[in-house]
């Protein structure tokens, strides 16, 4: 029993503890370029990063929160609103994260 | 007992094709999405529409967004609705501290004179003022192009509004053909109280022919469709208190819909018949709602005449279009808006273009991402509403000479009434059963 109670509590940890990394990565990713400008690959993770996020931040192509980038970007086509095409291509890469900014935050 | 007679009737047969797909949750996965999406993927659709309408409306005039408005300045914007209503209930209301300030609601819907229009789009929302625009008709969640200016006090005075009006229909078969007949029902209730057994049975006899001469027969054999709109059936609610229930509850709470089955058992072996979800039926809530799974029904689903259908349901009888809800979008309308019959309502959600546009306000919906589809893309000929209070019907006609008739379909069982629809001419008759026999 206690084991099971012991896993049960560690699934629960284990998942916020996920989210709290991922929210200090983004967060030193975020402030990582300003204090070491390097040209290192993943700084230009970091780029491509930012200009999805700019995709997220677009309001012209619908609201973010709760569909993937592609799924975002697969709707503003059907729609005819042009999204960028780097946009598809970096997503559909599936090196950058897939879901939005606001994922997991709201 | 037609067999006797010496000739014997053929029933009338109809070419059915359902387009059921648009309201078929299939796909769709739930990702912690809101109804943002629902209402970006609506004004996005309705504003590329109704801008090149404008075009032809009123050429001369700029349009607009709201953020872009100038004081003085007419132009034309187009957004979403929202109806702003003093009475409409929130669930923050009991939380709030000024509780008995707000007046008491109205026993049918929940206007109030205080009632105003604001208009949004993606940049902003400004109120709406003017006499133009009456609040009593509109409501939550449609998508129109306004043609007005702002004033002093940061309204926007209406001096026009475009609605998107009735959609492009596709052309009406040629007539003088043989007579053929669909018939609606709705309300059915079986396992309510106050369920008639016997007049539903009536029903059945009469439209698979086994009532009546020789020349009722002849008319029971022209049916060649049956659509059933929802509420079929009625449980025993008080049953389901949360907790696990006991054997006897169990057959008690199926017991309605095995009836049901046998009764549906004995048209579809008949005639071909659709079968809609409604708001007390056992499917999902929610708009658009899932066909009423086949194991419920064991002995009609065996036979290919039965469909069990979703509701909204779409389909086209000999390439008449049919479209139909079993009542949920227009009783909604009712609570929140203010018409002289439900026709009307029905006949505005047309000139909207928008089946169901109080969903997802104050109607169950799902949360679509992608589309909205209740979005009407093109018109029905015929399109019902079921569970209404009383039968009632009419044909609209569009700018573009498009003929639409709506029908009413009464709940049968506290009227007795089911319709019948003429395929050749889109004439309607109502069908009255009763049996009640005065002494």
């Amino acid at each position: 029993m206690a084991s099971v109670s012991g896993n049960m509590k560690g699934f629960y940890r284990q998942r916020k503890a996920n989210k709290s990394s991922s929210k200090s990565s983004k967060k030193s990713t975020s402030h990582a370029p300003d204090v070491t400008l390097s040209s290192s690959p993943k700084d230009d993770v970091n780029e491509h990063e930012e200009m999805l996020r700019q995709f997220d931040m677009d309001m012209a192509y619908g609201p973010c929160i709760g569909m993937t980038r592609l799924a975002r970007w697969e709707r503003a086509h059907k729609l005819g609103l042009n999204p960028p095409a780097e946009i598809e291509k970096l997503v559909k890469g599936g090196k950058v994260q897939a879901d939005c900014l606001w994922d997991g935050r709201i | 007992m037609e067999i006797d007679s010496e000739k014997s009737l053929c029933r009338a047969l109809c070419a059915y094709n359902s387009m059921d797909e648009v309201f078929e949750i299939q796909k769709e996965m739930y990702r912690g999405q809101q109804y943002s999406h629902l209402y970006f993927a609506r004004l996005h659709l309705m504003r590329t529409l109704l801008y090149s309408l404008v075009s032809q409306w009123k050429p001369h005039l700029p349009v607009c967004t709201v953020l872009g408005l100038e004081e003085g300045k007419e132009c034309i914007i187009v957004g979403t609705l929202f109806k702003h209503m003093k009475l409409k209930p929130c669930i923050l209301d009991e939380y709030s501290k000024e509780r008995s300030k707000t007046p008491l609601v109205k026993p049918h819907n929940f206007m109030h004179p205080d009632d105003h229009l604001i208009l949004e789009d993606e940049s902003g929302r400004v109120k709406l003022s003017g006499d133009l625009i009456s609040p009593s008709v509109y409501i939550t969640g449609i998508v129109v192009a306004i043609h007005g200016k702002e004033t002093g006090a940061g309204d926007f005075l209406v001096l026009d509004v475009l609605e998107a009006g009735l959609p492009p229909q596709i052309e009406l078969p040629l007539k003088s053909r043989e007579d053929k007949y669909v018939v609606f029902v709705s309300g059915l209730s079986v396992g309510s109280s106050n369920c008639n057994p016997l007049q539903f049975q009536l029903f059945i006899d009469h439209i698979t022919g086994h009532l009546g001469d020789e020349k009722e027969q002849i008319l029971a054999s022209q049916i060649a469709h049956v659509v059933i709109a929802g509420n079929s059936v009625e449980f025993h609610r008080e049953v389901l208190n949360g907790q696990n229930l006991a054997a006897k509850d169990l057959s008690r709470l199926s017991e309605p819909i095995k009836e049901l089955d046998i009764l549906l058992n004995q048209i579809a072996v008949g005639l071909p018949l659709d079968i809609m979800p409604g708001p007390r039926d056992p499917a999902n809530y929610s708009l658009p709602q899932q066909p009423l799974h086949r194991c419920l029904f064991p002995g009609s689903s065996a036979y290919n005449t039965f469909r069990s259908c979703t509701n909204p349901h779409c389909f086209e009888l000999d390439n008449i279009r049919f479209l139909g809800t079993s009542g949920q979008n227009i009783d909604d309308l009712d609570k929140y808006s203010d018409a002289k019959d439900k026709l009307e309502f029905m006949e505005r959600t047309l000139r909207w273009r928008h089946l169901a546009p109080t969903a997802p306000n104050t109607l169950g919906c799902y949360p679509f991402t992608d589309r909205d589809p209740f979005f009407l893309e093109s018109c029905p000929h015929v399109y019902f509403v079921g569970n209404q209070d009383k039968y009632e019907t009419r044909v609209i006609k569009g700018s573009e000479g498009q003929l639409v008739r709506l029908i009413c379909v009464p709940k049968f069982n506290e009227t007795g009434v089911a319709v019948m629809l003429n395929l050749r001419d889109l004439e309607c008759h109502a069908l009255s059963f009763g049996t009640q026999f005065s002494s």
